[in-house]
């Protein structure tokens, strides 16, 4: 026990000498300008687990385990932005996590806002280099002076392009997806400034029989999603037709799709002639609603954007990583293998998720640096062989994946390709 | 890097909350470690185009440098993949070996008997082969993980596809799992079983007087839950359109949408197969589903989710309900990056389960 202590000890007194402290960090140049010559992530995420875990098998408090998390922030943010990443997004606390004990809170808190109060005070320096913070999450949970360091933090980098830094301060995933859902949801009800027939026919730069055609087409097809509305909207679809005035919108209601409902509702945008010209029962029925509509509304002027339009990626762009590169690499320290409520979404599609066994405190280039190489490794491949699996559009069908048989045994080629490549440049 | 003399004088100024230093301090300290800002070209705007550098050919020196070490680096991390890979097939075979159900539910029974929990819910992630037979080999595949699951005592089995060819093929693929379970079991005690997708009904061609007489006691039951990659992102679209459209006819307001309902409503989906799907779509719906589909009622939430491939990529998998699962993939953790889903093996199963047991589990505390 004795002689491991002086040991380390020992060898903690070599890595601080100068001499070896100038080499290592030569060295950490070296590698982080080595990973820049190839692919880099451009979006990672990192779940900083096992602060407490560290602290306690260290025998430290827990607060100086979360101060030491975050030193090793500040080395993993130096070779994520100094290697090419654009984007990294922490997981620094969950709302789960204010079941914490108060002491604790209040002290990752604490740090929190003295770390955020530091940082807007080395303006220029932030100007100068381009880092911009933003916040995800329930801000309205925090404390009030929490509260308006990180307002003042994000405020004060708002303008800086290059790179992000996402810091999830009270966030967990299913809050932000229903958010995202609610804001969507508002967004869309919020009726439109009403246009007046002439200005709106000047402005809109889509044809109008174009769009009447293309709902025709989709009313003769009706898209699969229609088995959720109606599954999810039983009382609605009575409730509307027991306040309708019509006998007979409630006979044609579940055979139209909602769109068309929604195409009728602006009785002033001359699409909606158009489209009663074309389908005249279908159009008494969406007449019939829109009056419907526009009594409930008590807006007779007021116009939706159909529901119809939502996308998943009008979603994605209500979530709080709007804009943001898709997610490429989700890292969680620890060995816990659990996303624990943590970018659910961003991380479902093509997203390379990394469970490392190790520390957050601990956590630096040495172990990074195995993740980014395979994560190299996989894309370059990619790109010598863009058929082999993982490749960014990611939906190949089935008949897509039958042609592309040929191609996918032939990993030792471009293996070797890779390699003989490699052998020319070292030949350069 | 940060030297220990500045490690030292910060983590100083951290115990005494940042008020030691002064913020000139605190950058003097910081200058050194920040790159030049020349070097950062940020902003298109202050284009300087290539103005000639200071040191041309110290930095055509440093790339050449840097790209070598790539390479190099690329070249001995190649190496040392396919150490490994070489390295975890052997231990696979081995594994393999030793650890072979040879279709006794007796024995897979043995090998999980020692676990501290098992899942309750196990799900599955399977990717298409390229092979001309792709889909047989998985219908197979999800056979032989219904047996196993069987076998292992865990009741819910879900199989994520990412193209839902599954759902498509549900009839042959239900005679398929019952060919392979009768392999396992004597046909005296043939467990039950229920085979559901999203949005279709439950799968029953059986008889009641021959289901009730199938399911004897002991043998258990096993619900295998088929997904596919619109039972993801696009619930939550339906969901948000029907919530925009109820919204806009102001029944509902946005406040009203809070984390309970919209889990309710997306957990609903893959819980209760039923009845709406069938009465909207009356070709589809037969008599034994809406018999069937008051008993259906499984946790929605996996307990473990296994990846079939070489690396943990969840493919569009339903993203809500994986919050709390632990993932496993039973490829190797480094290797095999080419060619798409790895084989479904006994022995990747069980270590799936083995690691599950070895798990911790902590919410949130």
């Amino acid at each position: 026990m004795a002689t491991s202590m002086h040991l380390s000890r020992l060898r903690k007194w070599i890595v601080a000498s100068p001499p070896i402290e100038f080499a290592i960090s030569k060295l950490r140049d070296l590698l982080v300008g080595a990973i820049r010559q190839g692919p880099v992530p451009q979006h990672v995420a990192f779940v900083m687990d096992g602060n407490r875990r560290f602290a306690r098998s260290h025998r430290i408090e827990t607060v100086e385990g979360h101060n030491l998390g975050f030193e090793a922030l500040a080395r993993i943010l130096e070779v994520s932005y100094r290697s090419g990443v654009k984007v990294v997004t922490i997981y620094a606390f969950s709302i789960e996590n204010f079941k914490r004990s108060k002491f604790e809170v209040d002290a990752l808190m604490e740090m929190a806002r003295v770390k955020l109060g530091q940082l807007a005070q080395h303006g220029d320096i932030l100007d100068r280099y381009g880092a911009q913070v933003r916040v995800l999450g329930r801000m309205d949970l925090l404390r009030p002076d929490v509260h308006a360091a990180f307002t003042k933090a994000v405020e004060m980098t708002s303008r800086n392009g290059n790179c992000v830094l996402n810091i999830c301060f009270p966030y967990t995933s299913r809050d932000e997806i229903t958010g995202a859902v609610r804001d969507t949801v508002a967004e869309y009800s919020t009726p439109l400034q009403p246009v007046h027939a002439s200005t709106g026919s000047v402005r809109s730069p889509f044809s109008e029989s174009h769009i009447a055609l293309k709902i025709q087409a989709q009313s003769q097809s009706p898209p699969e999603p229609q088995a959720t509305a109606a599954e999810d909207t039983p009382s609605d679809i009575e409730s509307g037709s027991e306040s309708s005035t019509r006998g007979e919108v409630e006979d044609d209601h579940p055979s139209s799709p909602p769109g068309k409902v929604y195409e009728g509702t602006g009785s002033s945008f001359s699409s909606s002639t158009t489209l009663h010209l074309a389908e005249a029962k279908a159009a008494a029925a969406a007449g019939g609603n829109s009056d419907n509509d526009n009594d409930n509304d008590n807006n007779t002027s007021g116009k939706f954007q159909s529901p119809e339009t939502i996308t998943s990626q009008t979603i994605s762009d209500h979530l709080y990583t709007k804009g943001n590169p898709p997610l490429d690499l989700l890292i969680r320290t620890s060995g816990v293998e659990r996303l624990s409520d943590f970018m659910l979404w961003q991380g479902n599609e093509n997203t390379e998720i990394v469970f490392l066994d190790v520390m957050w405190p601990e956590f630096d280039l040495w172990h990074f640096l195995p993740v980014l190489l395979r994560w190299q490794r996989r894309i370059s491949k990619q790109k010598v062989n863009p058929e082999a699996e993982g490749d960014f559009e990611g939906d190949s069908t089935p008949e897509q994946q039958k042609q592309q048989s040929p191609s996918s045994t032939d990993d030792v080629p471009s293996d070797d390709m890779l390699l003989h490549n490699d052998a020319k440049l070292k030949g350069l | 890097m940060v030297s220990q003399r500045d490690r030292d004088l910060f983590r100083d100024d951290v115990r005494s909350r940042g008020t030691k230093l002064s913020a000139a301090e605190r950058e003097k300290i910081l200058r050194p470690y920040l790159p030049d800002p020349s070097d950062i070209s940020r902003r298109p705007t202050q284009r300087r185009k290539k103005a000639p550098r200071k040191t041309p050919i110290r930095t055509f020196l440093k790339s050449q440098l840097h790209q070598f070490t790539y390479t190099l680096i690329h070249i001995f991390f190649g190496l040392y993949v396919r150490i490994v890979q070489a390295y975890h097939a052997l231990v696979d075979r081995i594994l393999a070996i030793i650890y072979y159900h040879h279709r006794t539910p007796e024995l897979i029974r043995k090998d999980v008997k020692n676990l501290d929990r098992l899942p309750e819910h196990l799900s599955v992630v399977l990717s298409m082969r390229r092979e001309d037979d792709a889909l047989a080999i998985l219908m197979d595949d999800v056979a032989e993980l219904a047996a196993w699951c069987m076998s292992a005592g865990i009741p819910v089995l879900s199989v994520y596809e990412k193209s839902g060819i599954l759902k498509s093929c549900i009839p042959p693929l239900h005679q398929t799992i019952t060919n392979k379970l009768s392999s396992y079991y004597d046909s005296s005690r043939q467990p039950a079983l229920q085979l559901f997708a999203p949005h279709h009904p439950v799968y029953n061609p059986s008889s009641d007087s021959e289901r009730t007489q199938s399911s004897a006691p002991g043998s258990g039951s096993l619900t295998v839950l088929l997904l596919s990659a619109t039972d993801g992102r696009e619930t939550f679209v339906d969901l948000t359109k029907t919530l925009a459209e109820m919204s806009q006819n102001g029944k509902l307001s946005p406040e009203d949408i809070t984390m309970e309902l919209v889990d309710a409503e997306i957990s609903e989906i893959t819980t209760q197969p039923s009845q709406a799907a069938a009465a909207l779509s009356d070709d589809n719906s037969n008599d034994q589903s809406s018999i069937e589909s008051p008993g259906v009622s499984i946790k929605p939430e996996p307990d473990l989710l296994l990846v079939f491939g070489s690396f943990l990529k969840l493919d569009g998998y339903p993203p809500w309900h994986i919050r709390l699962t632990e993932m496993f993939c039973t490829g190797d953790k480094i290797s095999n990056i080419s060619g798409c889903g790895e084989a479904v093996e006994y022995q990747g199963f069980i270590r799936g389960l083995w690691h599950y047991a070895g798990a911790q589990m902590r919410f949130g505390r």
